[in-house]
């Protein structure tokens, strides 16, 4: 016989109002973790379009490219020995691309373009985009012998409304320099999360690009992605060591995407860290439930702690037995909350949660209209571990009241 | 003279309750010796109780001493009162007042749980006391699975079970039809004698004051008369 078994009957003594806690932490720490689980998967969406889309994993360039992206800044050539070599890191796959700005015209319309020329094929390893064609695909090599075809250019699907151009029409293409104009036909129309992206960016053959950039044989990134994305950091020190000696007479960048972008990085870390004031107001209300129904089962068991402060109970156990409920309830609450939290997780990671009344803003920040929530074994111990810490701190003022009364007092209680 | 087990020296209780005082005791001298069997009585409001909790160290008086076996306990903090009752004082309530999650046994162990008597020998002991008491076969009966009377009798053992020096009794057969309460008054004399508890209780029954051989009469929180009969 123990103050924890005192505690345990203590519960089923007024199983109603246990039950009513039980759930409450249950409910709160359920509602958390599907929360959490959706924050986290709506941040890694919005982090995973960004690096499959207009930036990658990591990125290599000439120096200073990131700081100043002027044409002529690209690397000595066509980027083929460090892309070999960046590729013997497991897991790692390197698209070479060219970069440019220029102007779109359609026999309608124009707009401001980001021009990216990339190898179709080896472009798909590395991004999202060759999945997300609702029409067409990458342009395709102009087939030998048809002088008159014209190159292809695939076109973000908001570009192309804005052009209104549709499959297999004509576009022309403006960039800066001498030969910078060129007539293309559309390829393909994508839609990727990303509004921003889909609103500009059009996707010619690489050696297209550099014949309109006036950068042949030439590129400006290469871009990599990794089967684990974790390795990140080992895969960018190898880049540091096994590169620069490739290329003696050029000085490299190698940028993870964090770096190249640190507002959104900046911004996804914000966002993760703003659910902690959700998760601290889901405790805080608990925090008062909690609070209230120890309140409540002390006063109406005042008498009885006098009869136990009588036989000699030492203050200091009376805090503990009434710590010991809160714990004790705060533990099944946990298990259940878990439990019920983990199962809808799993359940709407399968299913997703569809967000396609809210998809045009859910675009702008590079999200689509289904979120998968996301959890890790390290997202459980924080709010478990809150939920303790709520519970204690809930307790200890019904706990400090009873134990604080002179047992006269008590036992005059009614 | 025997030996002092509990002393008042000029002891005196006032209650506040916003502006209004109410003097419930006032200069109190009052010695309990080792084997008595002594009733504190009065009519109701006479301080019987508020003396009863000042010398089982339940309360602190406004002024005056509390001796425990000798201990001045007027300045004691709190913890080493509660120690002194775990070790020197038994306690039994009007209305039984046995902690309702507990079987009987466990009721009786529970004061030797706190002196952190070792499982076995505490269970020996509390089933040895609850068959002193007639009520061995109920040992794992929980409190309202039992009558007033048994819940009495499982509060007169949970009193005596850790062997203390002496029982302080408030009213304890108030509660209880006359039979029951001339057996547990059967019990707790038998307890007194065979095992030489002493026993003060404070009642105004007068069952309990014709077996009290000393009676200390109370009237407006002082002391009207303190007489002694042989046994």
């Amino acid at each position: 016989m123990t103050l924890l078994r005192i505690a345990w009957r203590n519960l089923w003594r007024g199983w109603r109002r246990s039950a009513v806690v039980l759930s409450a932490v249950a409910v709160g720490l359920c509602a958390c973790l599907v929360l959490i689980g959706w924050s986290h998967g709506w941040v890694s969406q919005m982090a995973d379009t960004a690096v499959s889309t207009r930036l990658s994993l990591l990125a290599v360039h000439a120096a200073g490219y990131q700081a100043n992206p002027d044409v002529a800044r690209a690397l000595s050539d066509d980027g083929a020995a460090l892309a070999r070599a960046l590729e013997r890191f497991p897991g790692a796959h390197v698209s070479p691309r060219v970069l440019g700005d220029g102007l779109a015209q359609s026999a309608r319309q124009s707009a401001r373009i980001a021009l990216l020329g990339v190898d179709p094929e080896r472009e798909a390893r590395v991004s999202m985009v060759a999945d997300s064609f609702v029409e067409g695909g990458f342009p395709q090599a102009t087939p030998d012998g048809v002088a008159r075809a014209l190159p292809g250019v695939a076109l973000g699907r908001d570009l192309a409304e804005t052009l209104r151009v549709r499959l297999g029409e004509k576009v022309v293409l403006h960039t800066p320099g001498e030969n910078g104009l060129g007539a293309f036909r559309v390829s393909g129309i994508f839609h990727t999360p990303s509004a921003g992206f889909d609103k500009s960016t059009a996707f010619v053959r690489l050696e297209d690009a550099q014949r309109l950039l006036g950068i042949p044989g030439r590129v400006h990134e290469l871009a990599i992605a990794l089967d684990d994305r974790d390795r990140l950091p080992q895969l960018t020190a190898f880049a540091n060591a096994e590169l620069p000696a490739l290329v003696p007479g050029q000085s490299l960048e190698v940028l993870s995407w964090k770096e190249r972008e640190p507002r959104l990085a900046a911004m996804l870390g914000l966002m993760a860290d703003t659910a902690w004031i959700a998760y601290a107001t889901m405790f805080a209300g608990m925090a008062f439930g909690i609070a209230n129904a120890l309140l409540m089962s002390v006063y109406e068991r005042m008498r009885e702690f006098g009869v136990l402060r009588s036989l000699g109970l030492p203050a200091r156990d009376l805090v503990w037995l009434v710590l010991l409920e809160s714990v004790l309830l705060t533990v099944g609450g946990a298990l259940c909350g878990v439990g019920i939290g983990a199962g809808a997780v799993a359940l709407l990671r399968r299913t997703g949660i569809d967000l396609a009344l809210f998809s045009e803003s859910m675009a702008q920040f590079g999200a689509g209209a289904r979120v998968y929530p996301e959890l890790q074994r390290a997202d459980f111990w924080s709010p478990v571990g809150l939920a303790f810490l709520t519970a204690l701190l809930a307790a200890i003022w019904p706990a400090w009241h009873a134990a604080r009364l002179r047992p006269a007092e008590a036992l005059r209680h009614v | 003279m025997g030996e002092t087990l509990l002393e008042a020296r000029d002891a005196c209780k006032v209650y506040r309750a916003g502006e209004i005082e109410t003097l419930a005791l006032a200069h109190i001298d009052l010695a309990v010796e080792r084997g008595e069997f002594s009733a504190l009585s009065g009519p109701s409001g006479s301080g019987k109780t508020t003396l009863l909790n000042l010398l089982g160290t339940l309360d602190r008086p406004t002024s005056g001493r509390i001796f425990v076996t000798g201990l001045d306990t007027t300045e004691m903090r709190e913890a080493a009162r509660a120690e002194l009752r775990l070790r020197k004082l038994g306690f039994v309530f009007q209305a039984y007042n046995l902690v309702p999650v507990l079987s009987a046994i466990e009721n009786v162990e529970f004061v030797l749980l706190l002196q952190h008597v070792d499982p076995a020998e505490r269970r020996k002991r509390a089933q040895h006391v609850l068959d002193e008491v007639g009520l061995g076969a109920l040992a794992e009966k929980r409190p309202n699975e039992m009558s007033g009377g048994q819940q009495q009798r499982v509060a007169v053992a949970r009193a005596i079970a850790s062997e203390p020096e002496i029982v302080l009794a408030d009213e304890p057969t108030a509660n209880l039809d006359s039979k029951t309460a001339e057996d547990l008054l059967d019990l707790m004399e038998r307890m007194n004698r065979e095992r030489g508890v002493t026993f003060l209780f404070s009642t105004h029954d007068p069952r309990v004051m014709a077996r009290a051989r000393r009676t200390i009469r109370l009237v407006d929180g002082r002391i009207a008369s303190d007489e002694r009969r042989r046994a």
